[in-house]
């Protein structure tokens, strides 16, 4: 729990923990009880996961404020605005009997957590919120988010990679962060803060303004947000999802944010004013990656549920469903004129297809383990595979031109900057490589992870880690 | 079984009413009510001779080991009962090791002694506390893959399924570590564990349900398991190194005891040795199931509460490793006084020892009108004739039973009788060795049992089969069974008992076999090869020099392997199959005989000693050990002569015991204490109504005259027997013939087609009675005779012939007694 301690009371994306603590100071006797900052993240936290739009317990959810003011089974009011001594809800949180005792099985609400929530209702059981059919998750606040660690005891694995346009700065996915590095050196140059604790996809816009991030906290949350990254600063929260974000890409005029994620759906933002244009809900899992075609007319999708999509951007219709895969695709790209798809998946293959009838026209082969990320940039084909390589094509023919052999783990991520012939790639044990694509050379390469000493300096470091476990 | 008749007998919608509800409902034995376990009885420790006390010496070697302590006490009178949960534990330096809720928990680095006391004896246990000061790194196989496999998330229910759920699939309990750990770890992008704060992992929230989760509530903070997935996600999810030490055997304790009330609970003490020489204690790690929950409950702990007198088989697992814990439960029960019944041989003297200790009262010996029609159907699949029965009736010869048991096991039908039941196990139809072939097998397979061919040569003939598929019928057995696969899977269930299925595709997730034992079984039959034979339809079996089988998971070439003996040495590489053949048959081997001869019990007493009779396993232990072994061990020793055997059992008296029950044997499903009463097959169903109203069933293409026991195969279309179960002979399992009742059968025996047109019959038995100018009386008591092997009682003929009196027409009357016959239990059912 140290952790959490450390950490502020707002921070209520670590909802299980943060209110699980007991030592929590309840909100100061002056201020009325704030609905959406006070209640509902409790009622998220530790109700949710019984009281969920599937099989709700006791035919009682809370997954809406509206829902949460309607009795369940037992058509007791749940809870009565004023009247604490007539809410069922308050009964069963601070019920001696632990038959009946919310949440059950479950450690019980803090006197301080139980307070609240009678004080919320005394007050009148106001909601606070824009829509009271919203989900309750969408309510509770999520920003700031907690710092990242001051320095990694271990490395996270590299889930997102980005170039700056210029190609001079490297974007990468940390843990509660993104972190900047110098490409040329492997140098760190910033770290942006106020992150979700997974970043999962990045892109910059194509005049470097602005960075983009999907990502979130897997199973419970996710966030699509657009940072400023020179300044590392948070700029706009787009988009709160039920589970994570998988990807974001920008159109190629900048001023379209497309996002994909868990919640199977895929998401189109005005970037100048934040604003969520249109949701596309057509995939049966998650969708893992998004891309643009050359014009911005069109959008092609990589979902778990074993196809890739292309949709019309402009009204978000579904127009082909490219089924070749039989397998979970991961990546999706178009070709320079977009006469092709290119799609990656866990059947260790590339795909390339026609955009117009989802025709298959070839694939590329060879990889020993499923392919991730793919890239179709300078003529070029590039992508990463768990069999611990990269890949570069020339794009015409697909003919090989080199494998970027090095990393010791599965490559999650890669990205390209043709302005400077530089392909970098992340690997899950935390290590960033950049290659000079031109010769294959490599150019750095280094652990994403500030502040972390690898073991060779630091050879305490499994004994730390065992510690600081047995200390738990 | 009386009392059936009596409903029956009577008006026409009486009579239908009660062969449906009878039908459906079955004449079987209650079952034992499975409620919640009662509450457990105070442990009476009294003055117990002297304690035990387990482990004998203790080493905690590093912080996270612990260790469970078992105290048993021996008393003077031979019983013997769990003291654990009466056992006050003290530890002498409670700085080196402490006691917590009996179990020793290490403190630091030293030594000390944990000091057992109860029923006024001491036992002093030593215990060495070393590595406390060094990290205790958790083991992927054996803490997070264990910890998975405990709270079932791997089960093939859940996430062990082969298509996983929710997107998230584990190996069936966890048979593949390492594609588990690409799964826990880095697939979708290391979304499952969170190293930088381990419990906000989705392995851990979703299992708490803190996070929604399809499968509910799996786990709690308090299990074992949360700590070791925990800890191991902290320490950075480490994979184990390539030199780690490997778990090589669990031992389980007690292996086997016997407890009689008041004392009805056992904890159980398992310890995984592992190849550095460390013996842990997994108790609160292994998983546990009881093979009989309505005699005994285990919970997560390895604590076994007797719920009623039985024995259950406690299988304890931990990963692949399989151990059981016999366990017999015993109680006085009121009233219940031995009357020692004479025992014709080992048979019986097996059996009611067993009774006599489980207080078992075993049913009357049966009348010779029961035995007559259950010995002819047993063994030949055939009613008794009516001069057959009377014959066998009038006998005055002590030994008559024993004579006519002789008689019957030389009668031709005894190998149509038998070729029948190998014919459904070794799936002979059409479609699988040609129309042609069916005739040749069949043929064979009656001579093999007119011959009286014994078990080990009929085994080695089959199994060893060469050239063409006509010349040699035997070889069909590599004509039905196509392939590798087919012939590793049909070897192992027709002859070891064992159904293997399922570890073709992964280890057996209930049993000791895996992956590897199934492709090394494949190993000696992968080199059967076929080619066309000089006719059509025909087909030649040969063996080639060369082939090895691959294990398809860890592409490994496996050698020939034998179950419970290891990889085989090869005499030569002629034919491997000898080499199985010779390991198969040979006289020590331990499931050969022990399948041969369960199956033949099977047969005759309607359930095996193991049951179902070919599914051989830990975890469906036999309902008496010593009897199996002795049924074995004879028919080894008589050269696996099966009429010998099936002479054995018949002669016995519990093969003779009455279907009816007593008042301490009435819920007795398994130790044979009486009779079992089941459907006769549906065969025997049809050449019985042939039999009763002497009118034959025609099959189509076979010379008339032929009885459906004669049957070469099911192709002959017979809805009749399909309704009752006949089997279609696509697997060699004994299961594929279906013994339910259902609805449909109740159908035809009221007013199916089959049963009508021969009640109905002009050349039947009543009209050839009547046209011979017999009375009623007389008809009816041969209907009687012919349909039950006994004449009707005073009652029963009084009613009967009322009933051809009142009914107006003489003809339709007795049509209607021989119809109500037809649909009795007592007609329907073996009893």
């Amino acid at each position: 729990m140290r952790t959490c301690v450390l950490l502020s009371t707002v921070v209520v994306l670590l909802v299980g923990c943060s209110i699980a603590s007991a030592d929590e100071p309840a909100p100061q006797a002056a201020a009325p009880v704030v609905f959406s900052k006070d209640v509902a993240p409790l009622l998220v936290g530790k109700c949710l996961a019984c009281h969920g739009a599937t099989d709700p317990k006791g035919e009682y959810q809370l997954t809406t404020f509206e829902m949460l003011m309607k009795p369940g089974a037992s058509s007791t009011p749940s809870i009565n605005p004023g009247k604490p001594d007539e809410s069922e809800l308050l009964r069963l949180i601070s019920s001696d009997d632990k038959d009946e005792r919310m949440p059950k099985e479950g450690d019980p609400l803090s006197a301080a957590q139980v307070a609240a929530v009678k004080r919320w209702i005394e007050e009148g059981a106001k909601f606070d919120g824009p829509d009271p059919k919203a989900a309750l998750a969408s309510i509770v606040p999520k920003l700031p988010h907690p710092d990242p660690p001051e320095s990694y005891r271990m490395p996270v694995p590299i889930t997102a990679l980005a170039f700056a346009p210029s190609g001079q700065e490297l974007a990468a996915g940390g843990y509660r962060e993104v972190t900047i590095w110098n490409p040329a050196t492997g140098a760190l140059v910033r770290r942006i803060k106020n992150v979700p604790q997974r970043t999962l996809g990045l892109a910059y816009s194509p005049d470097g303004a602005l960075l983009a991030a999907a990502g979130g906290l897997p199973g419970q949350s996710g966030e699509v947000t657009l940072y400023d990254p020179a300044k590392g600063t948070l700029l706009k929260q787009l988009g709160a999802m039920a589970d994570v974000a998988w990807g974001v890409a920008f159109n190629p005029a900048g001023n379209r944010l497309a996002a994909c994620g868990a919640d199977r759906s895929i998401r189109i933002y005005d970037v100048a004013t934040g604003k969520e244009e249109r949701v596309i809900e057509d995939h049966a899992d998650w969708v893992m990656a998004v891309a643009w075609n050359h014009d911005g007319t069109r959008l092609a999708s990589a979902s778990r549920d074993k196809t890739s999509k292309l949709f019309d951007a402009a009204t978000g219709e579904s127009l082909v469903t490219y089924p070749g895969h039989g397998e979970q695709v991961y990546g999706a790209a178009f070709n320079a004129d977009s006469s092709q798809v290119l799609t990656t998946g866990r059947d260790k293959k590339v795909h390339v297809w026609k955009p117009a009838d989802a025709g298959k026209i070839g694939e590329i082969a060879g990889f020993g383990q499923e392919v991730y990320d793919i890239v179709v940039a300078g003529g070029q084909i590039f992508c990463c595979s768990a069999d611990k390589t990269a890949r570069q094509f020339e794009a015409a023919e697909r003919k090989p031109v080199r494998n970027y052999e090095g990393h010791a783990d599965w490559v999650y991520s890669l990205a390209y900057n043709d302005a400077t012939k530089r392909l970098a790639t992340g690997s899950f044990d935390g290590e960033v490589r950049v290659w000079n694509t031109a010769d294959g050379a490599l150019v750095t390469s280094f652990k994403a992870a500030p502040g972390y000493a690898p073991p060779a300096q630091a050879a305490a470091a499994p004994q730390a880690a065992a510690g600081q476990a047995a200390a738990k | 079984m009386r009392q059936f008749t009596r409903t029956v007998v009577g008006p026409m919608v009486c009579g239908a009413l009660a062969a449906v509800t009878l039908l459906a409902a079955g004449p079987v034995g209650a079952e034992p009510q499975a409620g919640a376990p009662p509450a457990l009885e105070p442990i009476v420790v009294g003055t117990p001779e002297r304690i035990d006390v387990q482990p004998g010496a203790i080493q905690l070697q590093t912080p996270r080991r612990r260790m469970h302590i078992i105290a048993s006490g021996f008393y003077a009178d031979g019983t013997t009962q769990d003291l654990t949960r009466a056992a006050q534990l003290t530890s002498t330096n409670p700085q080196v090791v402490r006691i917590e809720n009996g179990v020793a928990v290490p403190v630091a680095d030293g030594k000390a002694e944990i000091a057992v006391t109860v029923g006024g004896h001491e036992v002093k246990v030593p215990v060495e506390v070393t590595g406390q000061s060094k990290p205790d790194v958790v083991s992927f196989e054996y803490g997070t893959l264990v910890a998975l496999s405990k709270q079932g998330c791997n089960s093939g229910a859940c996430h062990g399924s082969p298509s996983g759920k929710g997107g998230f699939r584990m190996s069936l309990r966890a048979y593949d570590p390492a594609v588990d750990t690409e799964t826990l770890v880095r697939e979708a992008f290391n979304r499952r564990t969170n190293v930088y704060e381990p419990e906000a992992s989705l392995l851990l929230r979703k299992p708490l349900m803190e996070v929604a989760h399809g499968g509910g509530r799996r786990m709690k903070k308090a299990d074992p398991a949360y700590d070791l997935l925990h800890d191991w996600i902290a320490q950075g999810c480490q994979v184990d190194p390539a030199d780690a030490p490997r778990c090589v055997k669990v031992d389980v304790y007690p292996r086997q005891r016997l407890l009689k009330r008041p004392a009805h609970t056992q904890q159980l003490l398992v310890l995984a040795h592992f190849s550095d020489g460390s013996i842990r204690d997994v108790t609160n790690l292994a998983v546990y199931t009881s093979s009989d929950e309505g005699v005994a409950t285990v919970n997560a702990d390895g604590f076994v509460t007797g719920l009623d007198r039985g024995e259950s088989a406690i299988l304890v697992r931990y990963l692949e490793k399989m151990e059981t814990a016999s366990l017999m439960f015993l109680k006085d029960v009121e009233g219940f006084q031995w009357n020692n019944p004479p025992e014709s041989s080992f048979v019986d003297h097996d059996v009611f020892e067993k009774l006599r200790q489980l207080q078992i009262l075993p049913s009357d010996l049966c009348s010779d009108e029961e035995f007559v029609r259950r010995a002819y159907l047993d063994v030949i699949g055939e009613l008794p004739g009516v001069g057959e029965a009377q014959a066998f009736l009038v006998d005055q010869a002590p030994d008559k039973r024993a004579k006519l048991i002789d008689a019957l096991l030389e009668r031709p039908e005894y190998a149509d009788f038998w070729a029948l039941k190998w014919g459904d196990l070794l799936r002979l139809r059409g479609n699988k060795v040609t129309p042609a072939g069916v005739h040749k097998f069949h043929h064979w397979l009656v001579n093999a049992f007119r011959t009286n061919m014994p078990a080990d040569r009929f085994a080695r003939t089959l199994l060893t089969a060469n050239g063409s598929t006509f010349a040699n019928p035997a070889a069909n057995f590599f004509r039905t069974a196509a392939d590798t696969n087919d012939c590793t899977e049909t070897t192992s269930q027709l002859f070891l008992g064992i159904r293997i299925q399922c570890a073709k595709c992964h280890n057996h997730p209930f049993e000791r076999w895996t992956q590897d034992n199934y492709y090394g079984i494949g190993a000696f039959f992968n080199r059967v090869q076929k080619k066309p034979g000089t006719t059509p339809d025909e087909l030649v079996v040969w063996v080639s020099r060369a082939g090895e089988v691959t294990q398809p998971r860890t592409g490994k070439q496996m050698k020939p392997w034998l179950p419970l003996k290891g990889d085989a040495e090869l005499a030569g590489e002629d034919d491997r199959r000898d080499t199985f053949a010779t390991w198969l048959t040979a006289p020590d081997n331990p499931f050969f005989a022990k399948v041969e001869v369960n199956r033949m019990w099977g047969h005759l007493l309607g359930r095996g000693i193991v049951d179902p009779v070919d599914d051989f396993r830990d975890s469906n232990p036999p309902s008496s050990a010593a009897l199996l072994d002795h049924l074995a061990k004879d028919f080894v020793e008589h050269g696996f002569d099966r009429k010998h055997t099936l002479r054995t059992i018949l002669n016995s008296r519990t093969y003779q015991l009455s279907s009816r029950k007593n008042d301490f044997n009435r819920n007795d499903t398994k130790y044979f204490s009486h009779a079992t009463t089941r459907l006769l097959s549906a065969e025997q169903l049809l050449d019985a109504i042939c039999r009763v109203t002497s009118v034959d069933e025609k099959f189509a293409g076979l010379p008339s005259g032929t009885r459906a026991t004669q049957l070469p195969s099911p192709d002959v279309d017979n809805y009749f027997l399909k309704v009752f179960g006949q089997p279609a002979r696509e697997t060699a399992c004994q299961c594929e013939r279906s013994s339910d009742s259902n609805l449909s059968q109740a159908l035809q025996m009221i007013n199916g087609p089959l049963v009508h047109s021969k009640v109905r019959d002009e050349k039947n038995r009543l009209r050839t009675l009547v046209t011979g100018g017999k009375t009623d009386a007389d008809v009816v008591s041969e209907l009687y005779l012919a349909a039950l092997s006994r004449p009707p009682s005073t009652a029963e003929l009084d009613v009967a012939t009322r009933h051809v009196t009142a009914s107006g027409d003489r003809m339709r009357g007795l049509e209607d007694v021989c119809w109500a016959l037809l649909n009795a239990n007592e007609f329907l059912f073996q009893h």
